[in-house]
């Protein structure tokens, strides 16, 4: 599978390599869809400029990166480029060798629960099977390089990418069982950007199901687990933030990254929900209303959590749809993860009923996103509840795509084991329905 | 008779200049428009073509809805004067009057298709007047009523023009409210100054026509324009007569002037070398030999007409300042601390999750 793969990535850094040299390329870095105050690469070149004046980057509210960034760019500024490439090859990879262990351990469970005859017995066609699952990792490594998405973020040079490569280090050491490991790329990708805290739990799950420990309240060897790995996620955190404090010997980026994340002060127009609202509200329900919004990303990692806790794995995902939908400034970085991991729930094709309408929705809005944002900043004939319509309908189009999985996801559960064709009572077939 | 030929080369000055501008629009300051077109017909009058004026008004009077008498402003109630005339040629008009286009004016930083009429073209060798009117403040004139020119901006316009040798001699009349504040801050060279009132003091208008219903002019311009009646081209009247124009009893408001900073005695200046374009012709039929014996030269003039120090133009480039620049500040690196305990943790995560025995492969 080396050569394919090879293959892919050779085509994914031709195709940014040509849109560097091209002149899209400075078109692409403004756009707002791409470039978020958190991570456009505007920002980060102003705030080592700053550095080499004497001065703190976070000195002027513009800057709002972590002192990690700041160490890896200051020696690498000249070839950013190359470095985005890198990073988002190295993503790519990481999925690719996640995703392919991922496979051995479905498979594991799925012939244990087989042979302890769990099924029903007419579900063989819902069964996965090694033929059909033989390209899925290659698909997703595919799905994640060569997704416009990712492609425009990395072209516009966005630090989105570093995150989604630390996220996908996570996920790789997750599913290769190494707890200390998964505990330090956890704690990077939380000090990078505040939201990768929820996938804690899904990690969580995942880890104690690797080491056959139930997830029972009562059971101790639970809680040690639990605690174990708590500590471990903690502490790295602990380091890594007084790490980043010797690096300028100030408190500085504290307030100047976490404040900012959760107190949403700067507005611009992102692909998120937060800006229009912040804009026409009143100075004294902003607290309440920032509060309400954050809380809206953590809100549903417990509901998912016991609904999901078998599947730990697709826990995840969901869990990263809602990040990229929720979070205080999303950018089509965000989104281009969690895409990158629907090849993995190909088989749930025959149970999606929304793939036309969200198909449609996505990709309208993603070409419409740059029209309104002309009609409205320079032809001046539209105006920000245009483009915040079109932001609405793409994150409704994301949110039924999840729901969509989810359902999807649940259904072919039920089927597994209470058989395909469902009987009532009274012998006539039966539908099922989410309540 | 040679004395005199060589007072003709001694005065300085071969052309003639006025920027005149009016800062206000709306029918009620009709008075500042009466005004400045009051100086224009002075200036025209005594010998400034127009090819010489720069002429700013900010708003059009004559021809404004309002006027009951259309195509005609007037300076006295009894509508003895119509300073509109029939040859007045406005070069900066209604919403061109901005505190911008006047700067570039005056020091000449003016995009390449302005016409000709629009450009202060002068020299080393013009006598300029300025003469501005409007509604002003401690230090500021208002443009337009949107927004204002300071004494500051104005000085190192001054300055500017100096050091692109662009006067002879400015003589700098403002007729505004608190108009002595406006002339506070110059300090080029060669430079006079009159104002309408002294700090904290307003300028006063002179009276209102019930027939056009605004009021006409200003005090202080209107006894400027009665006292510039009776110059004609010829005459000798000087500086020292016109700081007398307007005392406190006629205008209210005590009229200010500056002469620190010219060299020559107000008492020496005429009217006409700045409000005239009087040009020195002198017939004769005999011929002159001009002395050139430097000695000689100075001998026939009291010691105080000579200047005291020869004037000097700014250092335009600080040589000093460049040779012995600061060396460049240092690049920013990051503090060792920071990279040993960052490269020490990478390391022992490594060595964490593969395992203590595959150190003895890297050393």
């Amino acid at each position: 599978m080396a050569a394919p793969l090879v293959l892919v990535v050779l085509a994914a850094v031709t195709v940014r390599a040509a849109l560097y040299r091209s002149s899209l390329a400075v078109f692409i870095a403004e756009r707002v869809e791409v470039a978020s105050p958190l991570n456009a690469w505007k920002r980060v070149v102003e705030g080592l400029a700053l550095l080499d004046l004497g001065v703190s980057p976070y000195s002027g509210a513009i800057f709002h990166e972590t002192p990690l960034i700041i160490y890896l760019f200051h020696f690498l500024i000249e070839y950013a480029e190359l470095v985005f490439m890198i990073t988002d090859v190295l993503t790519a990879v990481a999925l690719y060798l996640a995703i392919q262990d991922f496979n051995k351990v479905v498979f594991k469970k799925q012939k244990l629960l087989i042979e302890l005859d769990k099924y029903a017995p007419d579900v063989a066609e819902l069964i996965q099977t090694p033929m059909e699952m033989h390209y899925i990792p290659l698909k997703v490594a595919l799905f994640y390089l060569l997704n416009p998405y990712t492609v425009m973020s990395c072209v516009a040079k966005s630090t989105c990418a570093i995150n989604n490569s630390v996220i996908a280090f996570f996920i790789l050491a997750t599913i290769k069982g190494s707890a200390f490991l998964s505990a330090v790329f956890l704690a990077l990708a939380t000090y990078q950007s505040l939201y990768p805290l929820t996938l804690f739990a899904p990690a969580l799950l995942y880890l104690l199901q690797r080491q056959f420990i139930p997830v029972k309240l009562k059971s101790k060897s639970f809680w040690l687990y639990t605690m174990q790995y708590v500590s471990l996620y903690l502490c790295s955190l602990v380091v890594i933030i007084c790490l980043s404090f010797f690096l300028l010997n100030s408190w500085d980026f504290i307030p100047a990254v976490y404040g900012f994340i959760l107190s949403v002060p700067d507005l611009t127009p992102n692909i998120g929900l937060f800006w229009y609202f912040f804009a026409e509200m009143f100075e004294h329900f902003s607290l309440f209303f920032v509060c309400v919004f954050q809380i809206n990303v953590f809100f549903y990692t417990i509901p998912l959590a016991i609904k999901l806790k078998e599947h730990p794995v697709f826990f995840m995902f969901v869990q990263l749809a809602i990040i990229s939908i929720f979070k205080s400034y999303p950018t089509l970085g965000d989104v281009a993860l969690y895409m990158a991991f629907l090849p993995v729930w190909s088989h749930l094709y025959r149970f999606l009923r929304n793939i036309f309408i969200l198909s449609c929705v996505l990709i309208f809005c993603s070409f419409l996103f740059p029209v309104l944002w002309h009609l409205w900043i320079y032809a001046g004939s539209a105006n920000s509840n245009f483009y915040y319509a079109i932001t609405l309908t793409f994150n409704i189009g994301q949110i039924l795509l999840i729901s969509d999985y989810f359902y999807a996801f649940l259904r072919r559960e039920y089927y597994l084991t209470h058989g395909l064709h469902l009987t009532r009572q009274d012998g006539t077939e039966a539908m099922l329905v989410l309540k | 008779f040679q004395d005199q030929a060589e007072q003709f080369f001694r005065s300085g000055h071969t052309n003639n200049w006025a920027v005149l501008v009016c800062t206000s629009r709306f029918w009620f300051n009709y008075r500042h428009v009466a005004n400045t077109l009051s100086v224009y017909r002075s200036v025209k009058r005594l010998g400034i073509p127009d090819s010489h004026i720069v002429l700013m008004l900010a708003d059009d009077m004559a021809c404004n809805p309002r006027n009951p008498k259309p195509a005609t402003v007037f300076s006295h109630k009894n509508m003895e004067l119509n300073v509109y005339g029939d040859d007045v040629e406005v070069d900066y008009r209604s919403y061109e009057v901005t505190v911008e286009n006047f700067l570039r004016v005056l020091t000449g930083r003016i995009p390449p298709s302005t016409p000709r009429s629009k450009r202060l073209l002068s020299d080393d060798r013009s006598n300029i007047l300025i003469y501005m009117t409007g509604h002003g403040g401690n230090g500021f004139l208002k443009f337009q009523d949107s927004e204002e020119i300071t004494n500051v901006e104005l000085a190192d316009a001054f300055e500017q023009m100096w050091q692109k040798r662009r006067y002879n001699e400015l003589l700098f009349i403002i007729d505004t409210c608190q108009g002595a504040s406006m002339y506070e801050r110059f300090y080029s060279p060669n430079i006079m100054a009159l104002a309408s009132s002294q700090v904290g003091e307003d300028s006063l208008s002179h009276q209102p026509d019930l027939g056009i219903g605004v009021h006409l002019m200003d005090r202080y311009t209107f006894y400027v324009l009665e006292f510039l009646e009776e110059i004609h081209p010829a005459s000798q009247t000087n500086m020292n007569d016109l700081f007398q124009v307007c005392p406190k009893s006629l205008c209210v408001s005590t009229p200010g002037h500056r002469t620190d900073l010219f060299q020559r005695d107000p008492q020496k200046v005429l009217i006409t070398d700045f409000f005239g374009s009087v040009r020195k012709v002198e017939i004769t039929t005999e011929t002159l030999s001009l002395d050139r014996d430097v000695a000689g030269f100075e001998s026939k003039f009291p010691e105080e007409e000579l200047a005291a120090e020869p004037l000097k133009y700014a250092e335009q480039l600080p040589v000093a300042q460049i040779i012995h620049q600061k060396p460049k500040q240092k690049d920013w690196h990051p503090p060792g601390g920071f990279i040993l305990g960052l490269w020490a943790l990478i390391i022992m995560v490594f060595f964490k999750t593969y395992g203590i025995k595959h150190m003895k492969h890297v050393f």
